[in-house]
This record gives structure tokens, sequence and C-alpha cells, in this order.
């Protein structure tokens, strides 16, 4: 019981970041009508702006060294006399990696939204009033592009990437059973939810956001009411790469950098799928119903049978429910 | 230059090589596939087989991408059940079936479990459309592979580890060299691309065209949606799964890894760059796409002697090149190569009286 | 040989069909008329199988078709043509008309890969019969290599009805068979409806607006407004109907 309640919460852990990639494909599609396929592959270069930025950049020789490991004074007294693993000390140290965190975050922001841009620019823009399934083919050779680019430019290991919060141990018991978690994840937790939040409550009530929906609607209709289309179609290229740079950053810290951090855009891509695409709410349960089944199906089976949780559930529910457990059914006219 | 419609009976209007350029092209590729068996040398052996498997599987995925409309990113399953079924019938009936015959029995049979497997993962093309499917199919590959690598899968086919392939018998002929095994390629190759050839021309290959174009329309027709496009998965997996098939004889081993998403976007790519829905795309994308990265091999051993550092950079731009390809032609050439070689082959008809 | 009773069919809270019952009489012509979104299109959609009404039955030829799929439709002898023309774009004239004989052919897949043999015989069967019975008799044996695409609208039109033909149908329904042509591509369409009635002796359905063609050649006329008949007989008597009247003219008329 103990332990199903620990994997349970693991699992929305671990669905809140499966929300987070999601909130970006969505979006898209929404906007677009195209469903991103290589979205986890601009996740991937947000984990690795972030590396970058937070990690190659602060150990540069010419970098400050406040940037690579800040101690000032008073902190240098607190940490006087503190035991090994005391929850302070992990505070301590998360602060002073704070500097180079809030640059990491604020380079992948930056980058990522730039690539999105030239994405959208450059591939996307030019096929705009096309098929979609050559836009979709697209974002497919995209994800060539992408994983070949990240394996040239990133040819360094990756190494140990700083956590967004203090990674303290927290214990607390829930209906009786001791629960163990880590500040970071819990934390990290917290950052993706509030996105998601922030994102639907912005496309829900702001005007960049009905001009989205309009768009989603139709796209002429919108384009001849003066919402201008293309700017819609970069905005939601730019969310879908800044949410994505967020979410990038925490994989990195949680699974380290690799180039199979890509792979995580194809479960998420299923789990979209699974809600059913333009629904920010079915998307969201779906995350965290995919989340908690992962991990228990890590708890129960291994840690590789958690890997194709996704894949399964997506097929069970289309063959169920062909446009996802809350998708709108597109009435044919014909 | 034609100078007019000068055919006498429907079944002369109903041919295929309906002018000499066509016919011309034909008997020179077949000269030339003999004279690849014949005088190639090792490389151009090696490369000439792995087209000819190439060309097999992108026909598949032609013909439900192509022909049929419907989204795969999932056809690298199919080879691997195609080569996984070859090794594990090889292993199984090994000693029942003689020798010679056991090729002959164990090609069909992986073709036929390919097929089977393209139905159950055709089966959510019924309920939705492209991108579900799209999707689905992906998720397909993935769990195929997973079943190949789990553990309670080892002892047939490996796991993560592999399985070492056979050597093909027909009837007695130990096909142990690689020359031999390019005849039985290229000679399936070309059936495979006249088989799709003659279903586009039958009702069966017209409904799935009928199926891409408009589907309601075909419905109207008497085409039953579902009856089509599971038969179109059919199809298309049974030719991956004889391009699997072959790839296990003419490789010593096989691993799982070979037929990751790599794969299929691969295959996707081919048909992009060769031309979808076109009877030569597939040849024509495969030809691109294997010699890409052979020329990104060539120029980088050129330059360098192979050093260790630049092995590392070749993989990635090899990666590169395929996205490139497949974005390139989208962006430029959405028709793919068989579209430039339409406009070659109307200027030469009407060469010297018009160009273009 | 095809009747509609009491169709209702809704979507959401927009009721699209309430209560039509009417019959086509065999190798009659029937005209369904009415305003702009009476629900002609839906009717028709109906008795094709594409919506599933909430509730009343079509039944063609004694047999409730109620619940069968468009494509078993289809094979009972029920051809159509859409109002968009709703061809394959990426084809040619040829293989267009040649698909609507998929159902009365026969060739499996293995016949298919193979062609020499079964299927092609049939094939060449399927072509002489086409080039006469459809391609001679509407007309378009210059166009039959040409890709769809390429036609103009009245050709395109022609060229969706010589597909329903290739079907050899025992109920051909027309969703405006005339719509957006001139007065010549008008009668030669008329032309083309007749011939099929007397020639082959299909029974016809049709939705239009042009009053002249329906006054001309139809002996059966349904009259729809708001989802809801209205009138159904005669030609002659339907144009005197005071619903009928005020239904296209307005109240004060």
């Amino acid at each position: 019981m103990g332990q199903l309640l620990q994997f349970t919460i693991n699992g929305l852990m671990a669905g809140a970041i499966y929300a987070l990639i999601a909130v970006g494909i969505v979006s898209v599609f929404k906007a677009t009508r195209v469903v991103n396929f290589a979205h986890g592959y601009l996740i991937m270069f947000g984990a690795y702006f972030y590396f970058t930025f937070a990690v190659l950049v602060p150990q540069a020789a010419w970098a400050p060294d406040w940037l690579a490991s800040w101690q000032p004074g008073w902190m240098m007294d607190m940490r006087e006399g503190l035991p090994m693993f005391s929850p302070l000390a992990a505070v301590l140290d998360w602060l002073a990696n704070v500097p180079r965190i809030l640059l990491g975050l604020a380079g992948a922001l930056l980058c990522n939204a730039a690539l999105g841009l030239v994405i959208e620019r450059t591939l996307m823009r030019p096929l705009m009033g096309q098929s979609v399934f050559a836009m979709i083919m697209l974002t497919v050779g995209l994800i060539s592009i992408l994983s070949g680019s990240a394996q040239l430019i990133w040819t360094s290991d990756a190494e140990f990437v700083p956590s967004l919060a203090p990674n303290t141990p927290i214990r607390f018991a829930l209906f009786g059973q001791t629960i163990f978690l880590f500040g970071a994840d819990l934390a990290n937790m917290v950052i993706a939810l509030l996105i998601f939040a922030g994102i639907v409550l912005m496309v829900r009530y702001t005007k960049s956001g009905i001009a989205i929906r309009a768009t989603a609607e139709d796209q002429s209709t919108a384009y001849s009411m003066g919402i201008s289309v293309p700017k819609v179609f970069s905005r939601a290229w730019v969310l879908a790469s800044t949410t994505g740079a967020v979410a990038g950053a925490i994989l990195a810290t949680r699974n380290g950098i690799s180039p199979a951090l890509g792979l995580f855009g194809f479960s998420v891509l299923a789990i979209v799928l699974m809600g059913g695409l333009d629904s920010y709410l079915g998307v969201f349960l779906a995350a965290m119903i995919v989340g908690v089944l992962e991990a228990l199906t890590q708890w129960q089976l291994g840690g590789e049978w958690a890997g194709i949780v996704p894949y399964v559930a997506v097929l069970v529910v289309i063959l169920i429910r062909p446009h996802g457990l809350f998708g709108a059914k597109e009435i044919e006219r014909i | 230059m034609i100078t007019g419609n000068l055919k006498t009976s429907y079944g002369a209007d109903e041919q295929v090589l309906d002018n000499r350029w066509k016919r011309l092209f034909l008997f020179s590729a077949v000269l030339g596939l003999g004279g690849i068996a014949g005088f190639g040398n090792d490389y151009i052996i090696l490369i000439a087989c792995q087209m000819g498997i190439m060309v097999i599987a992108v026909t598949g995925v032609n013909v439900v991408i192509g022909y049929t409309g419907l989204m795969s990113l999932g056809h690298a399953g199919f080879v691997a059940i195609g080569a996984y079924a070859t090794v594990i019938f090889h292993n199984a009936a090994g000693g029942i079936i003689p020798d010679g015959v056991l090729t002959l029995v164990a090609i069909p049979f992986a073709v036929a479990v390919a097929a089977l497997a393209g139905i159950v993962v055709g089966l959510p093309s019924l309920r939705v459309k492209g991108l579900y499917l799209a999707v689905a199919t992906l998720s397909a590959n993935f769990i195929i592979l997973f079943l190949i690598e789990e553990s309670f899968s080892a002892p047939w086919t490996g796991g993560m580890n592999g399985i070492n392939t056979p050597t093909p018998n027909l009837l007695g002929w130990a096909l142990d060299t690689r020359r031999e095994q390019f005849i039985l390629i290229a000679a399936l190759a070309v059936l495979a691309l006249l088989g799709a050839q003659n279903l586009f021309r039958t009702r069966v290959g017209r409904a799935f065209i009928a199926i891409r174009d408009r589907d309601y329309s075909a419905e109207i027709l008497g085409i039953s949606l579902y009856r089509t496009k599971l038969t179109s998965f059919a199809i298309s997996a049974a030719y991956c799964g004889l391009a699997g098939a072959l790839f296990a004889y003419f490789y010593a081993r096989i691993l799982p890894e070979q037929f990751e998403l790599q794969l299929s976007l691969m295959l996707v790519a081919a048909i992009i760059v060769g031309g979808m829905g076109r009877m030569m795309g597939p040849v024509f994308g495969v030809i691109i796409i294997v010699m890409v990265p052979e020329a990104i091999k060539v120029s980088f051993g050129a330059l360098a002697g192979g050093g260790a550092e630049l092995a590392m950079i070749r993989a990635p731009l090899q990666e590169i090149a395929f996205g490139a390809l497949i974005v390139g032609f989208l962006l430029f050439e959405p028709f793919g190569i068989t579209q430039i070689m339409d406009r070659a082959l109307r200027a030469l008809n009407r060469w010297p009286f018009a160009r273009g | 040989m095809l009747a509609v009773q009491d169709l209702y069919l809704s979507f959401g809270g927009i009721k699209a069909l309430q209560g039509v019952s009417f019959a086509a009489q065999p190798g009659q012509i029937t005209a369904i008329i009415g305003p702009n979104g009476a629900g002609k299109t839906s009717l028709f959609n109906a008795i094709s199988g594409f919506y599933r009404p909430d509730n009343g039955k079509v039944i063609f030829d004694g047999q409730d078709i109620t619940a069968l799929r468009p494509d078993k439709r289809a094979e009972l002898g029920i051809a159509r043509t859409f109002q968009n023309i709703a061809l394959f774009r990426g084809m040619s004239v040829l293989d267009n008309i040649k698909l609507g004989a998929h159902t009365r052919l026969k060739a499996g897949v293995f016949d298919a890969l193979r062609y020499f043999g079964r299927a092609q015989a049939e094939e060449l069967e399927l072509r002489a019969d086409i080039e006469q019975r459809v391609i001679e008799f509407l007309e378009i044996d210059h166009i039959r290599k040409a890709p769809v695409s390429a036609l103009p609208y009245g050709l395109q039109k022609r060229v969706e009805l010589g597909r329903a033909l290739a079907m050899r149908p025992r109920l051909l329904m027309l969703d405006e068979p005339v719509a957006g042509m001139n007065r010549e591509e008008t009668e030669d369409m008329a032309r083309f409806i007749l011939d099929v009635q007397e020639e082959f002796g299909t029974t016809i359905l049709l939705v239009e607006h042009d009053m002249h063609l329906v006054m001309d050649i139809c002996t059966h006329v349904v009259v729809l407004n708001f989802g809801a008949q209205i009138a159904s007989g005669p030609p002659e008597t339907v144009r005197m109907d005071a619903a009928v009247i005020e239904a296209y003219l307005g109240a004060a008329a």
C-alpha cells in the first residue's frame, strides 16, 4: 500500500512534465493543424541549451567566478558547522548555483524561441496553405536534421546539470504511510503545472490566445477578420519551443542529456492523441494517467516495460475512442 | 516524337510501357542489373543489394502512404518482423524441412507473418485518419521492437544481442556469396515492382487511390473502407516482410536496433524523395537515399583517410542529410524525382520541336 | 423502389430533417426541391448512408437499409453524385469511371499482383463496356485520358455522372446536377438525364434549384422547408401549392 502511494505520486510528478511537453504539441496543433513530430527534438535542444548556459558557459575561462559558483560571505558563514546532508546545506548548494541556473534558463528560453521562429519562418511558412500532410512530413524530416545537428554541435559528453530547485529529500506521512520525495522533483512538478495552467488561461482569455483559437476554428475566416494568421503561427511555435526549453531543462536534470531525449517527444505524442489533440483538459488527464501507469508498471514489471506504456495506452484508447478521451469529433460536411 | 494516338485496341491502350522511351528504360535497367551481377565489384554488389532490399520495403511504404494516403511511421517494424520470422523459421524447422526447400518456405512464411502484423497494426486506420494512424504505427514500431528485445522472447530472437542468420538455399543452390544473393534480391525486387505496378492497373489498386483522393466518394461507389485499408496495410507490410527476409539472409547477424525509428524515417524519406504514389518513386528515392550517405562516407574518406574523429561527425551528417532531403523535396519538388523524370521524358518525346 | 418513412435527423440542436416521407417510383424521375438549408442534401446523405437518422426508415426494394454502411448500399445499386463534384482528382477520366464498376469486378489481390490472366481479361472487358455504355453515351471520348482536375466544371459534372452510370445503378441520385451551369450545359445535362431514364430504365432522384429543369423532366416533386416536408405530388400540383409559394416567396406574396 505504501509502495502504491509512493509510485502513484512519482507517476503524477512525471505526468506533470509530460503535460508540459504536451502543451507545446497541442498549441502548435491548435494554431496550425500541424502535429509536430519533431517536438521531442525541440526539447532535446532546450536541454542542450540549458546545459550550454548553465554548465559550459560558467566553466569558460572568461566567465566570472560567481557565475559558476556564487559564494557570498554570508553564505560561507551559514555553511560553518553544518552537517553533510542537512536540508539547509542542500538549499545553500542550490543558492550557489542560482546564477547559472538563471542564466541557463534564460539562454535556453531565448535560443529555443529563436530556433522555433527559424523553423516556422524558413520551413513551415512556405508550406502554409498547402496540404497538412506535407507540413507534418516536414516535421518528420526535422527529426533527422535536429537530431543530427545536436550530435554535431554538442560532441562532448554531457555533465551533471544543476537542478532547478534545492534537491533536499523530503519525507512525510500520508494516510499513515511514509512518502519519500526529492525537493527538485516536487518543484519541477509545480513549475510544469504552473506553466500549463498559465498557457491554458492565456489561450482562453488573452487577445493573442483568442487569435489562436479563432485560427484553429477556421484559418481563412480568421485571416479575413483581421487576425494575422502568420503571426499566430509564429507565436504558437515560439510558445511550443519555449515551453519545450523549460521541459528540456527539467528533463536534463532528471534524466541527464543525450540525443535519446528526443524520444520523449514520441511518448508525449502518444499521450496527446490519447487525450484528444485539441483538448488541454484531455491531454492533461492523459499525461497524468500515463505518468501513473508508467510508474506502476515500473514498480511491478521493471523499467523496460514502462517505456512502452504510452504506446500501448494510445493504441487502446484510439481503438475505443478514436478521437481521444476528450477530442472533438469532426463532423464531415459532404 | 509522338505524332498521334495510333492504338488499335483497348488492350494496346491499357499497356504500361506505352512509348519507346519507357521500353528502352526497362530494357536498359534489366541489362544493368545483369551487368552488376556479372561484372560488379564487391563494393558495387554490396550497395546494389542494399538498394534492392530497400526498394522492396519502400515499394510497400508507397502502397500505404503514396497510394492509399494513410500515413505510417512504423514500417521498420514490419521489416523487423520479416527478418526475425525468417531466422526463427529456419531455426525451428531446420531439422524437419530439407535445406533446399527451407528458404522457399521461410520467405512466404515471413511475408505472411508480416502481412498479418500489418492487418493488426492497420486496425486503428478503421477508426482514425492520417495523423492518428501515423502515431499508431509509430507506437506499433516501438512495441514490436520491445517484444523482440524482451527477455521472454530472447530464446528465439536473441534479445538485445541479436541473432545469427542462416544462408539461403534454393533447391540445393547455397547462396553463400553476396553476388549470388544479389541475383535473388534483384529478381525479387523486379518482381515486387511489377506486382505493385499491376496492382494499380486493377480494381484493387484503384480502390486504394480512390480512398486517398476522396474517401466518402469511394464509399459511395461500393468500396468498403475497412476492407480496403486493411488490404492496403497487409500488402504494404508483406512487401516490408519480404525486404526483412532478404535483409536477414544478406547480413550475418540481425539486431533490434537496425529496425528502429531511424529505418522507418529512411523509408518515408525515400518515398518523398522518389515521388509518392508513383511506381518508379521507390527506385529513384532509394538510389538517392543510399547514395547520399555513401557519398558523404567516400568524400570523408578522401579528405582525411577516415580518422576516428571524422567518423564521429559522419553519422550525424548522414542523419542531417536524410532530413534535409525530406525537407528540401517537400519544399521544392513535392512530387519527387519522378516528376523531374516526367518532365525530361516529355521534353524528349517532343524533341526537337518543343522543350519543357 | 425507394421509400423514405418518417425520417428525423438532427445535429445537436439543429433539426435537419423532421418527418420526411416519400417514395420514388421505379423508372421515374423524382425531384426534391426547397430553399437553401431546407435539408435536401441531408436527406441525400441519409439515403446514401453517411448520416444515421435519429428516427425513421430508408427502404430500398423492400429491404430496410437504414443501418447499412454506404458501400453496402452502393452494392445494392444506389449511385449518387455530389453537389460539389467529388471526383478523384489525381486520376484520369477513365480511371474515375472504371472505379464506378468496382463492385462488379472480381479480381482479388493475387490476381491483381499477377495481372495477366483473370485480372487482365476482366479489365479489358470492363474497358470495352465503359467505352460503349458511358464514354460514348455521355460524349466524353475526347477527354478519356485527361486528368479530371484539368477539366472545366461542366465536363467534371458529366464525368461524375459517368462514374455513377458505370455502377449500372438501379437508383441514381443526383445532387444539383446542373448547379452553376449555363443554359446550354443545362440542356445537355437534362438530355443525358432523360436518356439514362429511357435507355437504362433507371430510377432517378434529384435535388435541384433550377425550376425549369425540375418542372420539365420530373414526374414527382417533394418540397422541403426547414427540414419538414411541405408538399409532394406531380409538378403541376406542387407549383400551385400555397405552402410552396409561401416557402419560396415569403408570406406576403
